[in-house]
């Protein structure tokens, strides 16, 4: 039955239609206002809902059809992975070492093959960006580990 | 004072070495600081505040204005090389200036970007000095219905937007609506959608969305054609454009400037809406609207000299009434307090020196910031150059800190990732992005105007029809929503026709 | 010194930039560029305005910071908590008040909720930050997990007073006469301000007309947080503004608005302030104060809030300081921690009664 994706992404909005519904009708009552807050919300879920089970009848639009190779979905994903590490260690670790790594390694995994100007780049943009920001513009990043 | 008085004292001001070189040094900083998205002109200028502390107003101003245009300018670059606009009002230029630069055309883009803010900065200066007295009366003419009406127009308009299906457009901006409903609800007090965390309170930032939705979901586009070869030709760095290119450009850019200067007088969010609407309805005027989203040199010119028609046009009301009509002339107020200066209805008459100072620098910032940047395109656009693995990490890092700096917590960071993982779904599934964006930032404005006016009127509706500016665009927006599907049923009907015929 | 780290940087690019490809040269050299031109503007600005003191030690502290200080504005950057913050951390260091480096910290989010979570978990004497009315507010709304009693204060510094706007030509011409037509038609009255009830602009004025026998339930408020509050009164679609006496004074001066009342213990000084009534010398008791100090961890060790009380209270009365109060606009109001604390107690009883009636409590 769900054999086509417009009808796959209708039934996951339909979901999202109705917990965001659910949500709107549990919002408190404020009582001095004439529209109160959950006025819009609820129209937006039902527009929502509404336009969803329009879209389970559509026919998938034929000429865009896009299909992405098993590996490169692998890539992405180890990608993606890095990013998350990247953000976990962010605050802890500090802004230069996190972001040096994180460059380093990425720009390696993705095929970057000069090691002496991959290193170069990793170290010198996070220290320029982290002198940037804390001693010229004054807004601070984390500085984590290191000292200053 | 007269006018042309007025404009002479300024410039007196600033045609000294000294002034010449901060308005310089500004245009300068405030590129740099531009280019990383997140810092837009309001950081700018806000960090810019400890730095004038103590200095002579006349060149703090310079070295303000210098900062604001070059942020701006900078803005656009970011949107135009990395897909990264860096605020809500260069999310248009995002449109046709990154697939330009796609197309190996980045310096040609980024000139279109230079000389239309240029051309936009410089005839909505010459507005702001001619007609600031006259359109105070119009910057405070706009109550909640006059919003409401204009909001709605604007999302009316979503549709336009879409290349393929009208109902996935619609769906993604009913999305981006719903976004726009979470956090504390400002006429009730209410939480509403914060499954109680103190972080989404405020809401969800628009740079969280822009970069998630338009930048990191490229990356991934970026990282499937990291292999191709990257042979952009010499004219990557080129900044010629022909003939007719020109031609092209001209038209929309001189109706975009002063549409978009007019729309900035209004206090609220003039320019994102001045550049939307400046893409929109040059979109409708084009005779090649199918080019439109795929580097068209009018859809990349309309929204920049529109956004920076409004930018100018937002000191309007920041002059002549001292009231700031947006986050950057809000920060400027605090600058030209901290200077000693308050801006107010009495700004002209009290301080002319000031007055035509702010005005005679907005002239040489927009030309300085030509004269910069033009010779930076080539180098600019070697951005590009860096090899593809490299520049895809590059580009995460900028997404990064560009998010960090808004709100300085990893929350808003993992929101981005996850916002990156939306975009990529939705544009795998040809769902469009920019209505999504655009309803999340006039749905959340629109939705206060319609509940402050009903207040005001307690509960009536019939508010809506009392004011002829109101009804004037409800009628336009009416309009822009039956048109098109009367049309869409007619070619319907049509097709039946000659396939029965 | 800034000279010494320019020459620094610039050498060190160079070197990199001969080891490094062409193409990544080409980007470094803009950037090295751009830092270098970046840091010679960094030092002629400061250059100018470097005011050096030596100042001199009062020995017998018990605690000393051995380590930078951290205060944290939980606002972003040109909001008022951070401008506070940057311009105390300014004379701090200036002055040589306080002889370890001061940084500010941004931390935005839930009207302050995130950053006093984040100072709550720091729990250290090096990070305190800057606050004002919210810190009470915000956790009665229920939107804050920690409230004022949750962190020690240390010193408040300044004050602000909340005003009642009208337009210049409106019928009203003192409180009273405003509040008998709230009374008689509460209906055709709107109350205009910048931020969602429940918070300050909508607390400051329901502080005084309940004060003035008005049914606060009854009174029609409307946020805008656009920034368009004082549009909307000029233009006719609210007829009172309920702002800080500092918004007002450019718009009275030139004759576009008038000011009922302040909510202010007795009259303001200056031109222009000193002419605007206090709601108390129209017989309503009500007052408002939006103070603004600063705050420590919570259960901070004595000796760290003895230094910290002392060293603002150097502040308090510096030369650097009082000039900086002038630019801002801002009253002098200094409370050592004892009166901060009692003070603060006070306050938010009465802020608890008003959001209970109105039933935004939690």
């Amino acid at each position: 039955m769900l054999n086509s994706k417009n009808k796959k992404v209708s039934i996951i909005l339909i979901i999202i239609a109705v917990v965001y519904l659910l949500a709107s009708f549990r919002l408190p009552d404020y009582p001095y206002v004439p529209v109160d807050s959950d006025m819009v919300p609820k129209t937006l879920g039902f527009i929502l809902l509404f336009l969803s089970i329009l879209l389970f009848f559509v026919k998938d639009d034929a000429e865009k059809k896009q299909s992405i190779p098993k590996s490169e979905i692998k890539v992405i994903l180890t990608v993606l992975a890095f990013v998350l590490i990247y953000i976990l260690l962010f605050e802890i670790i500090g802004f230069v070492i996190t972001t040096a790594l994180f460059i380093l390694i990425t720009s390696w995994f993705l095929g970057y093959k000069g090691w002496v100007s991959n290193i170069i780049v990793s170290i010198s943009i996070p220290l320029v960006i982290y002198l940037l920001f804390t001693q010229f513009l004054k807004v601070q990043l984390p500085a984590g580990i290191l000292p200053f | 004072m007269g006018v042309f008085e007025g404009i002479l004292t300024g410039f007196q001001v600033v045609f000294s070495l000294e002034g010449l070189l901060f308005v310089f040094l500004g245009a300068l900083t405030g590129t740099l600081i531009g280019m990383i998205p997140g810092l837009g002109p309001i950081t700018a200028i806000a960090v810019m505040i400890p730095i004038t502390y103590g200095m002579n107003p006349a060149m703090a101003l310079l070295l303000m204005a210098g900062v604001y245009y070059g942020a701006a300018y900078g803005g656009a670059a970011s949107s135009i090389l990395l897909n990264a606009p860096g605020e809500s009002m260069s999310v248009p230029t995002t449109f046709d200036g990154y697939p330009l630069a796609k197309q190996g055309k980045a310096g040609k883009a980024l000139a279109i970007a230079a000389i239309a803010s240029f051309v936009g900065g410089t005839i909505s200066v010459i507005l702001l000095t001619l007609l600031t007295p006259v359109l105070a009366q119009l910057a405070i003419s706009f109550g909640p219905t006059e919003y409401f009406a204009l909001m709605l127009m604007g999302l009316v308009m979503v549709s336009s937007l879409a290349d393929g299906s009208t109902i996935k457009a619609l769906i993604s901006a009913t999305l981006g609506f719903m976004i726009a409903t979470i956090g504390i609800d400002a006429q009730t007090g209410t939480q509403r959608f914060t499954m109680g965390n103190v972080n989404l309170l405020e809401g969800i930032d628009f740079l969280v969305i822009a970069l998630g939705l338009f930048a990191l979901a490229e990356v991934s586009n970026l990282i499937f054609e990291r292999k191709q070869s990257t042979d952009f030709t010499s004219k990557l760095g080129s900044l010629r454009l022909n003939k007719e290119e020109v031609k092209e450009m001209a038209g929309p850019m001189g109706r975009q400037s002063i549409l978009g200067f007019l729309i900035g007088v209004l206090p609220g969010a003039g320019g994102t809406i001045a550049s939307f609407l400046a893409y929109i309805s040059e979109k409708r005027l084009s005779k090649k609207p199918h080019e439109f989203g795929k580097g068209s040199v009018a859809g990349l010119a309309a929204p920049e000299a529109a956004n920076n028609g409004a930018s100018t046009g937002s000191f309007v009301p920041l002059l002549s009434l001292g009231i700031p009509g947006s986050g950057t002339t809000a920060v400027m107020l605090g600058a030209l307090v901290v200077l000693g200066v308050q801006p107010g209805p009495l700004l002209m008459n009290e301080h002319p020196d000031v007055f035509w100072g702010v005005i005679a620098s907005m002239y040489i910032g927009n030309v300085i910031l030509l004269i910069l940047n033009l010779p930076l395109i080539p180098y600019l656009s070697k951005i590009l150059k860096i090899p593809r693995p490299m520049l895809i990490s590059l580009i995460i890092v900028f997404c990064i800190i560009g998010v960090y700096g808004v709100g300085f917590r990893t929350f808003d960071l993992f929101l981005l990732v996850l916002f990156g993982v939306i975009g990529f779904f939705m544009a795998y599934l040809n769902f469009p992005a920019a209505p999504m964006l655009l309803a999340f930032i006039l749905g959340g404005m629109m939705e206060q105007s319609l509940r402050q006016a009903l207040t005001i009127s307690n509960g009536s509706l019939l508010i809506f029809f009392e004011k002829p500016i109101t009804v004037a665009l409800l009628t336009v927006a009416l309009i822009s929503f039956v048109v098109p599907i009367f049309r869409n049923w007619r070619r319907k009907k049509e097709d039946k026709q000659t396939l029965s015929g | 010194m800034q000279r010494t780290s320019v020459d620094h940087i610039g050498a060190n690019d160079r070197v990199k930039m001969k080891i490094t490809k062409w193409r990544v040269y080409k980007l470094k050299r803009l950037l090295g560029v751009f830092i270098v031109m970046i840091l010679m503007l960094f030092a002629a600005a400061c250059s100018s305005g470097t005011g050096g003191g030596s100042n001199e030690e009062s020995g017998e502290k018990t605690w000393e910071p051995e380590q930078p200080i951290e205060i944290v504005a939980t606002a972003g950057p040109g909001s008022g908590w951070d401008t506070t913050a940057r311009m105390a951390a300014k004379v701090l260091e200036e002055e040589g008040i306080i002889d370890q480096g001061i940084g500010v910290v941004n931390k935005p989010g839930g009207g302050g909720a995130v950053g006093w979570a984040y100072v709550h978990g720091q729990n250290s004497p090096y990070t305190i930050f800057v606050t004002s009315p919210p810190m009470l507010l915000v956790p009665l709304n229920g939107q804050s997990e920690y409230n004022y009693e949750d962190f020690t204060p240390i010193a408040n510094l300044i004050a602000d007073y909340g005003a009642i706007v009208v337009r210049a030509d409106a019928k009203w011409n003192n409180l009273n006469e405003l509040f008998e037509d709230m009374k008689k038609d509460p209906e055709s009255i709107s109350v205009i301000g910048a931020s969602a009830p429940g918070s300050m602009d909508h607390i400051q004025f329901v502080r005084v007309a309940k004060e003035a026998g008005v049914d606060i339930t009854k009174v029609k408020y409307v946020s805008d947080q656009e920034g368009g509050a004082l549009t909307q009164l000029l233009n006719g679609n609210v007829e009172v503004y309920s702002t800080g006496v500092a918004e007002t004074i450019e718009q009275v001066k030139a004759g576009n608005i008038k000011v009922l009342g302040i909510t202010a213990e007795e009259r303001l000084k200056g031109e222009v302030l000193e002419d605007f009534p206090t709601a108390k010398e129209q017989g309503i008791d009500a007052t408002f104060i939006n103070w603004r100090g600063f705050f420590g961890p919570p259960d901070m060790d004595e000796a760290a809030l003895a230094y910290y009380e002392e060293k603002f209270k150097e502040l308090n009365d510096s030369e650097g300081w009082a000039e900086i109060r002038a630019q801002f606009g801002w009253d002098e109001l200094f409370m050592t921690s004892e009166e901060y604390k009692e003070f603060l107690a006070k306050e938010n009883e009465a802020m608890k009664a008003l959001l209970d009636e109105l039933g935004l409590g939690n």
